[in-house]
């Protein structure tokens, strides 16, 4: 079943990279790293992380200022570059603002906030009045802060699916469009640093100590990122194009992947088949490549299987980090920046590959095969998601 | 938005909250035709999930999973291959207190176990394990509108994809210094299977439409009611609850601050 | 017949039933010699994790997911309470 093909008109997203489309391009491009030694936890952890600079001096709008937190401002600081306001204000007033939807993707949203709540408790007694607002505490803190400071009043929702969740929602937004609830989308997916998810993951025993190499022999886990971005979606416009989606379960551990990599294989095809491509016509593929010792050995055996040595594949996650509820997108406007350059990005800190990996998976950047890109994104509870995109509307 | 409504059929319907745990017990209860019952049940025993993930399952996991397996068993529909739409305003409130307590105490010893349930999508999760169902899930959350907002991506797919579509709402209990920020009380969970089109196990049909409107607040349709499902954070789900009890019924849901979801039920 | 629990294993017994929630299992009745893991208890990484969590705070013994002495360290109830008895300060 082919889906409706979407025109991506404007991108924006910031990572530890830098702030804006043109500072992840130019990173990747250097071979230039944004991982830092751990200076987030008020204690101590040893780990690197993505890390956003100048978070704390940001100020957001009047119109969100009730939700303001570390995750709204990387939302607001995210959705000032690239023109993306500017995109937003023109697709408003030409459908009108109850027919842009509005579909953002999160893990943490705002609880680094309620975790400053239950600080001042413990120290004062009190809350704060900043923290005071219930809708600071659920997820939909992010859809609600950009549904404010955008000025959207059509079909919102925030979808919170862990490191599926930023993907997704470009697939919800074909069914809304082609559903004729809406006829544009705004997309997006911002994840924050925050304590509670780092030592979480720390109790997993998954966190690297040093920066995260993914698919190399010596990986020793992940590193923890922050990002946010957000994307405009048409039924019409110049490329590059979502041609298509695949989303399946896992259905075997919420926090180890299917060891046959069932539920990827399913979501690899369904993108494939909806996009009308074959393996073999994909010229790069992003990988969730988190530098775990499951994921990344189940990926990249799943990859070998099903795609052709032409398919260039690696993982960015050395560059950035692991952004979790933001990475499906930050990963997706990688894709679409390597279409725009004709360059797929290589892998950073890996030096020797592990052996599960094919000929696909590789550490230089190079030029694409073919002009058509896939995104992986595999969750927490085996939630998957795979994007497929292209520089033409139509393979 | 406009145009002709479009249709869903429900051919599956569970219910569960402590004062009504199940939807033979809470149907005729919901319709005016009888008391509630006396008693309150603590929380569900899903005898779906698998030893090792039902001693490991918040009450936010358990609640979802009991009525997502009722509901797949009413409309006699094997739930491996059922895609679903999970919507939950606050996910599990218990497991969001220790994470953000045992921040301050002793961050070097998280719970795994209870980081794992930490994750907004831990129900949807769960449900797939135990089901074995490799179509995808969703898991939304949209503050007060999450019932309105994940029901109408529920029938957006069932539209969209032309097959059954499980949706499951659900809602815990906010304790500790959580309390004081957000308000929840007890347990809430609701689930249906829509399908495309009549089949044998269809109860109602449901004609939807979405509209710009500043829609009202879903209350019940009796204080009576209201109070069996009070304080929780899903229960807004109770007016079409009501109207699937009674068989008939025009609901207006909130599906944002200038967004309902109108249904009428047939 | 299961063999009998020394007081050490008693004690570990009911650390691992309340850490992992093993809801319907007696601490007492945990055969000091059958597998802890897949087959036996049938606790898997997680419960792991938690257990390390657990005697780690319990017994200031510290035990890590990589550790390739793992499947031995954890083999039974017997083997985890010698092994924690080895490393414990008095």
């Amino acid at each position: 079943m082919r889906t409706l093909p979407l025109a991506v008109s404007a991108v924006t997203v910031t990572s530890a990279l830098g702030a804006g489309i043109a500072a992840q391009v130019e990173a990747l491009r250097e071979r230039r790293g944004g991982l830092r030694c751990n200076d987030f936890t008020a204690s101590p952890l040893d780990t690197w992380i993505g890390r956003v600079a100048g978070l704390e001096d940001v100020s957001v709008p009047e119109a969100g200022a009730r939700l303001d937190s570390r995750n709204n401002r990387l939302a607001w600081l995210a959705l000032r570059q690239d023109g993306f306001l500017d995109a937003v204000a023109e697709a408003r007033a030409r459908y009108g603002r109850e027919r842009v939807a509005l579909l953002v993707g999160t893990s943490t949203a705002s609880i680094g906030a309620t975790e400053e709540a239950y600080r001042a408790l413990a120290a004062t007694g009190t809350v704060p009045a900043s923290l005071k607002d219930p809708v600071l505490h659920v997820a939909h803190s992010l859809g609600c802060f950009v549904q404010d400071v955008l000025g959207l009043e059509g079909v919102c929702t925030t979808v919170a699916t862990a490191c599926s969740s930023s993907a997704k929602v470009f697939a919800q937004a074909e069914r809304v469009i082609r559903a004729g609830l809406a006829d544009a989308a705004v997309v997006g997916g911002v994840d924050s640093l925050c304590g509670s998810v780092l030592f979480g993951f720390n109790s997993l025993e998954l966190v690297a100590r040093e920066p995260c190499r993914p698919f190399d022999v010596a990986r020793s886990g992940i590193s923890v990122g922050e990002a946010g971005g957000f994307a405009l979606l048409e039924r019409d416009g110049s490329g590059p194009w979502l041609l298509g989606s695949g989303e399946s379960s896992d259905a075997h551990h919420m926090s180890s992947p299917h060891p046959e990599g069932l539920g990827a294989r399913l979501a690899l095809r369904d993108a494939l088949a909806t996009a009308g491509l074959e393996a073999a016509d994909v010229g790069y593929i992003n990988l969730h490549g988190t530098a775990s010792a499951r994921n990344d050995e189940v990926e990249a055996s799943v990859v070998a299987g099903m795609f052709p040595a032409s398919t260039q594949a690696g993982s960015t996650k050395g560059w950035t980090g692991h952004t979790l509820g933001a990475a499906g997108f930050l990963e997706a406007s990688i894709c679409l920046a390597a279409l725009e350059c004709d360059r797929a990005p290589g892998m950073l800190n890996t030096t020797a590959l592990d052996a599960a990996c094919g000929p696909q998976i590789r550490v230089d950047a190079a030029p694409m095969s073919r002009p058509f890109v896939l995104s992986n994104s595999f969750g927490f509870g085996g939630s998957n998601c795979v994007l497929a995109f292209g520089a033409e509307r139509r393979p | 938005m406009s145009g002709p409504d479009a249709i869903a059929c429900v051919d599956g319907v569970a219910f569960w909250s402590p004062r009504l745990p199940g939807w033979d017990t809470a149907s005729p209860v919901l319709a005016g035709a009888v008391e509630a019952p006396a008693g309150a049940v603590r929380r569900p025993a899903p005898a779906l999930l698998p030893p090792t993930e039902r001693r490991r399952a918040p009450d936010a996991v358990a609640l979802a999973i009991e009525v997502a397996a009722r509901a797949c068993e009413s409309a006699a529909m094997p739930p491996a291959e059922l895609a679903s739409v999970f919507a939950t305003t606050h996910g599990d409130l218990a497991i969001t207190d220790y994470m953000c307590a045992n921040l301050l105490d002793a961050p070097l010893h998280t719970s795994p176990t209870r980081f794992h349930n930490s994750v907004h999508n831990a129900a949807a999760g769960y449900w797939c394990i135990a089901v074995g169902c490799h179509a995808p899930y969703t898991t939304v959350s949209v503050a007060g509108y999450s019932f309105g907002a994940g029901l109408l991506e529920a029938l957006t797919q069932v539209a969209t994809s032309a097959k059954p579509v499980l949706f499951v709402a659900y809602d815990t209990e906010a304790s500790g210094p959580l309390a004081s920020l957000v308000s929840s009380s007890g347990l809430v969970g609701a689930a249906l299977v829509l399908a495309p089109r009549r089949g044998g196990a269809t109860v109602a049909d449901l004609h939807w439409s979405v509209s710009r409107e500043k829609p009202p607040r879903a209350t019940g349709s009796s204080q009576r009611n209201a109070n069996l499902v009070s304080g929780n954070a899903m229960a807004s789900c109770l007016p079409l609850f009501e109207a699937l009890a009674l068989r008939r019924g025009g609901v207006t849901l909130p599906a944002g601050p200038s967004l309902a979801l109108r249904l009428e039920i047939r | 017949m299961a063999a009998p629990q020394t007081l050490a294993e008693q004690a570990l017994a009911e650390l691992i039933v309340a850490a992992v929630n093993l809801q319907d299992v007696d601490p007492r009745a945990i055969d000091p010699e059958a597998p802890l893991f897949n087959e036996g208890l049938g606790l898997d990484s997680i419960d792991a994790l938690e257990l390390a969590l657990e005697i780690s705070k319990r017994y200031g013994v510290q035990l890590r997911a990589d550790d390739a002495e793992n499947h031995r360290v954890f083999a039974s109830l017997r083997a985890l309470s010698a092994f924690i008895e080895s490393r414990r300060e008095t």
